[in-house]
C-alpha cells in the first residue's frame, strides 16, 4: 500500500508536469519517462481512473481530472519546496532534486507548513525582496517563490538562483524595475520582483 | 537539386525580421501557423543556383513550449527538420542569447549562428571573437550587421556549405541543471568576448530621458497623441476619399438603372459591404501596422510597457496591454490585432475583450453627436469616464476568470535601433492582404444579410420583436431597435439612421435627455461592429468571438437598464 501511494504520486507528478507543458499524456510517453513497460503504465492508468484521478482516452492515454490535477500540483509543490530548502542550505541542485524526489512522498500537509516556516525564518536574515533594492544596488538571487510558470520564465531569461543582478532603474511606482543581468537589460514587473529574494552584495 | 529549407530562430528583438527581409526581399508570404494565432512568414530565395525556402520562426527565449511561440519553434525544428537553422544571436547580449542556442543544438539541428548587431555590441564595449565562439560551439559563426546588409551573403555561403558536408555528429549534451548551464555559457562568453569600459551608450542616454519619471511620461503622451493623430487623421482622409469615389461612381450610373429596386439592393448589400470594409478597416489598419512596427523595431515598445505596467496591473494585465487598449479609442480592429504583443493567448484575449468596449471613433460620433450636442460637454465627458470605469472593473473581474496562469511583466530592454522602413512597409502590405482575405467575406456577408432583411421589410418585425427590451427595459422608442441592428455594420450609422428614421437631426424633439443617455450607453457597449467581430474571429476563432458578442449585448442591455432606472430615480435629468 505504501509503495503504491508513492507510485501513484510519482505518476501524478509527471502527468501534471506534462499537462503544464501542454503535452498530451500518452501511455508510451509515461512509459519512456519512468522506464517501465507500456503495459504496466496502462494498468496503472486503470487504477488511477478508478480513484478518479484521470479519465481514459482510448488508444491515446489519459487526461487529468480536477482531482488528479490538484494532487499532482500538491506533490510538485512539495517537491519544489524541498528542493529549494535543500539548495538553500547548500546542497547542489542536482542532489537536492534527487533527494526531494524521495522525500516528497513522505511529507504531510503539516510537515510542508513546517518547512515553509523554516524557509521563511532562514531566509529572513539577509534575504530581501528584489523590490526593496535601490537603483544602483547589486544583489545575488537566493531563491524564487511562487508559481511554476513565472519561475521557469525567469530561469529562461537568465535569473536562476545564484545570479548576480544589478538594479538599473526603478519606475516611479516602485516597480517595474530594470535590471542588468549577464550584460543584458531586462525589465520585470512588481508581481515577479516580489517573488525574487536576494542578498545585497553591493 | 532539391529545395533547401532554412529556418530563422532567435530571441525577440535581435533583428530577425530584418535578416528575413534581407534574404527574401519581395517574395514573402504570410499565413498563420496551423491552429495558432501567431503569424507565419515564409519567403523564397535563389542563391547561387539553389532554391531556398526561408521560414521565419517566432522570436523566443527558449524552447520549453511555455508560450505558443516556443511551441511553434520547437515543433517546427523537431518535426519538419529544416536543413539549416540560422540562430540569430544578439552580439550585445551574447550570454542571454546562447541559452536558446544550446537548446537548438540539443535538438540536433544544423545550426549556423548569425552574430548580429556587432555594431551595437561595439558601442557597449564588447568585442566577440567569432572564430573562437565557432570553435567552442562546433558550428559556423558569421558576424553580421543585418540593418546594413553586412555579412548576409557570407551567412548564406556558410549555411549552404554545412549542408554539403553533413556528417553524423554525436548528439550535443550540455549541463541539464539551469545554474550549471548558465555557468557553462558564462565560461564560453568569457573565452570569446573582450569587454572594454565605455562611456554611456546612446541607449542609456536616451533611456535617462525616455524612462524619466516625468519627462518619460510626457514623451509617451506625445508619442501616443502623434500615433493617434497619424492613424486616425490619415485614416479619415483616406476613408473620405474612398467614399467620394464610390459616390461619384454611383452618380454616374443612368437613373433608369439606379432607381431599379434590385439594383439598389445589390448595390447596398455588395458594394456598400465592400465600401464599409474599405472605409472602416483598411484606412486605419495600414497606418496602424506601420506605426506599431516602428514602435516595435525601434525598441520603444518595451519602454511603454515599462512606464504603464503599474496601471495595467490593476486590470489583471501588464504594461504591454496599454497599447491595444489605447488604440481602442480609434478603432477596435487594430486594437484587437495589437493584442498580439501579449505573451499568452489568455492575455491576448482579455486585452482584446476589453479593447472592444473602449469607444472607438465611430462610437465617439454617437457620444458627441447625441449626448455632447444636446446635453453638453459635461455629460459626454461623464459617459467617457463611465466607460473607463466599466472597462477597468470588468478587467479586474474578468481577469480572475480568464487568466489561469498570470504572467507578470518580464521582457528584455533592447537597445534603440533605427527601424528599417522598407522592411516595415513590406510586412504591412502582407499583413493587410492577409486581413482582407479573412475579414472581408464576413463583413460583406453581414451587410448582405442586413440589407436583405431591410429589403423584405423584416427590420420592422425585428424591432417590434425587440421592443420588450428597447421599450420595456430601456425605455427607448421602438424605432431605436432598427438603428441598433444597423449599427452592427458601422456604429456611427446608428446616428445617421436615427436621424433618417425620425426625420430630424434635432434629436431633442424625439428623445428625452434620459433616452439620449441610455441610447448612447447601449450603443457604446452593445456589440462590436462587423469588422471587429471579423477580426476577433480571425484572431481567436468563432467561439470566443461569439462569447464576446453575446456578453457585450447582455452587458449593454444591463447597463442601459440600470442607467435608465438610476438616473430617473435620482431625477437629475
Amino acid at each position: 500500500m505504501v509503495l503504491e501511494k508513492k507510485e501513484i504520486e510519482e505518476y501524478l507528478e509527471i502527468m501534471y508536469r506534462k499537462k503544464q507543458k501542454g503535452e498530451e499524456i500518452t501511455t508510451t510517453g509515461i512509459a519512456d519517462e519512468l522506464s517501465v513497460s507500456p503495459a504496466s503504465v496502462s494498468e496503472m492508468f486503470k487504477k488511477l481512473e478508478k480513484r478518479g484521478f484521470v479519465k481514459l482516452v482510448p488508444y491515446k492515454g489519459v487526461t487529468l481530472t480536477k482531482k488528479g490535477e490538484e494532487a499532482g500540483k500538491s506533490i510538485l509543490r512539495k517537491h519544489h519546496l524541498l528542493e529549494d530548502f535543500l539548495t538553500l542550505f547548500g546542497l547542489g541542485r542536482r542532489r537536492a532534486h534527487a533527494e526531494a524526489c524521495a522525500l516528497e512522498h513522505a511529507l504531510s500537509k503539516e510537515g510542508e507548513k513546517v518547512f515553509e516556516r523554516a524557509m521563511k525564518g532562514a531566509k529572513g536574515k539577509n534575504a530581501k525582496s528584489l523590490c526593496s533594492l535601490r537603483a544602483g544596488q547589486k544583489g545575488r538571487i537566493l531563491y524564487i517563490t511562487g508559481g511554476m510558470a513565472a519561475r521557469r520564465r525567469m530561469i529562461e531569461l537568465g535569473l536562476p538562483p545564484g545570479t548576480v543582478v544589478k538594479v538599473l532603474r526603478i519606475s516611479q511606482y516602485g516597480c517595474p524595475i530594470e535590471l542588468l543581468v549577464r550584460g543584458t537589460e531586462i525589465a520585470i514587473g512588481r508581481g515577479i520582483a516580489e517573488k525574487i529574494y536576494v542578498e545585497v552584495i553591493e | 537539386m532539391t529545395e533547401l529549407t532554412i529556418a530563422l530562430a532567435g530571441n525577440p528583438n535581435v533583428g530577425k525580421s530584418v535578416v528575413f527581409n534581407q534574404l527574401t526581399g519581395g517574395s514573402q508570404h504570410v499565413g498563420n501557423w496551423p491552429g495558432k494565432t501567431v503569424e507565419k512568414f515564409e519567403g523564397k530565395l535563389n542563391f547561387i543556383g539553389r532554391n531556398i525556402r526561408i521560414v521565419d520562426l517566432p522570436g523566443t527565449y527558449s524552447l520549453s513550449a511555455f508560450s505558443q511561440e516556443e511551441e511553434i519553434t520547437r515543433d517546427f525544428i523537431k518535426k519538419e527538420k529544416p536543413d539549416i537553422v540560422i540562430d540569430i544571436v544578439d552580439a550585445a547580449s551574447l550570454e542571454q542569447s546562447l541559452f536558446l542556442t544550446l537548446q537548438l543544438l540539443e535538438l540536433d539541428a544544423n545550426v549556423v549562428i548569425a552574430l548580429n548587431m556587432i555594431d551595437v555590441a561595439k558601442e557597449k564595449g564588447r568585442e566577440i571573437d567569432a572564430k573562437m565562439l565557432s570553435r567552442l560551439l562546433g558550428v559556423p559563426v558569421v558576424p553580421t550587421i543585418a540593418t546594413q546588409g553586412k555579412g548576409i551573403e557570407n551567412l548564406m555561403i556558410q549555411s549552404i556549405n554545412i549542408t554539403g558536408r553533413r556528417k553524423k555528429k554525436e548528439r550535443k549534451r550540455f549541463p541539464r541543471d539551469v545554474s550549471k548551464r548558465y555557468e557553462y555559457i558564462h565560461s564560453i562568453v568569457k573565452k570569446c568576448q573582450k569587454e572594454t569600459a565605455v562611456g554611456r551608450t546612446l541607449t542609456e542616454r536616451l533611456d535617462s530621458v525616455l524612462l524619466h519619471k516625468y519627462a518619460g511620461y510626457l514623451f509617451l503622451i506625445a508619442v501616443l497623441l502623434l500615433m493617434f493623430f497619424f492613424i486616425f487623421e490619415l485614416g479619415d482622409v483616406t476613408s473620405g476619399y474612398i467614399e467620394q469615389v464610390v459616390y461619384y461612381f454611383k452618380q454616374n450610373i443612368p437613373p433608369e438603372i439606379s432607381s431599379n429596386g434590385l439594383f439598389l439592393f445589390l448595390w447596398k448589400s455588395v458594394v456598400e459591404g465592400i465600401v464599409a470594409g474599405l472605409t472602416v478597416a483598411i484606412p486605419y489598419l495600414i497606418p496602424f501596422y506601420i506605426f506599431l512596427a516602428i514602435l516595435e523595431d525601434s525598441g520603444y515598445l518595451p519602454r511603454i510597457a515599462f512606464l504603464t505596467d503599474g496601471l495595467m496591473h490593476k486590470m489583471g494585465l501588464h504594461g504591454k496591454a496599454f497599447i491595444p487598449l489605447f488604440l481602442g479609442y480609434g478603432c477596435s480592429v487594430p486594437a484587437c490585432i495589437g493584442c498580439r504583443i501579449m505573451e499568452t493567448e489568455e492575455q491576448q484575449f482579455l486585452t482584446a475583450f476589453l479593447a472592444t468596449m473602449i469607444p472607438c471613433a465611430a462610437r465617439s460620433v454617437i457620444i458627441l453627436g447625441v449626448v455632447g450636442a444636446f446635453l453638453g460637454f459635461g455629460w459626454a465627458a461623464g459617459i467617457y469616464l463611465f466607460n473607463i470605469l466599466v472597462v477597468f472593473l470588468l478587467g479586474f473581474i474578468l481577469s480572475r476568470f480568464i487568466i489561469t496562469k498570470p504572467v507578470g511583466l518580464i521582457m528584455s530592454m533592447p537597445s534603440y535601433k533605427m527601424p528599417d522602413i522598407s522592411a516595415i512597409l513590406r510586412r504591412t502590405f502582407l499583413q493587410v492582404k492577409h486581413y482582407i482575405f479573412i475579414a472581408f467575406p464576413i463583413i460583406i456577408l453581414s451587410t448582405f444579410a442586413i440589407n436583405a432583411l431591410d429589403f423584405f421589410g423584416f427590420l420592422r418585425y425585428i424591432s417590434d420583436f425587440l421592443s420588450p427590451i428597447t421599450v420595456g427595459l430601456l425605455g427607448l422608442p421602438s424605432i431605436i431597435g432598427i438603428t441598433l441592428i444597423v449599427g452592427f455594420l458601422r456604429k456611427e450609422l446608428a446616428v445617421v439612421l436615427l436621424a433618417a428614421l425620425v426625420g430630424t437631426e434635432n434629436f431633442s424633439e424625439v428623445l428625452t435627455p434620459l433616452q439620449m443617455i441610455v441610447f448612447t450607453i447601449v450603443s457604446m457597449f452593445y456589440i462590436p461592429c462587423a469588422a471587429t467581430i471579423a477580426t476577433l474571429v480571425k484572431e481567436f476563432g468563432w467561439k470566443k468571438a461569439t462569447l464576446v458578442t453575446v456578453f457585450e449585448i447582455v452587458l449593454a442591455i444591463a447597463l442601459g437598464t440600470v442607467a435608465s432606472k438610476v438616473i430617473s430615480a435620482i431625477g437629475v435629468l
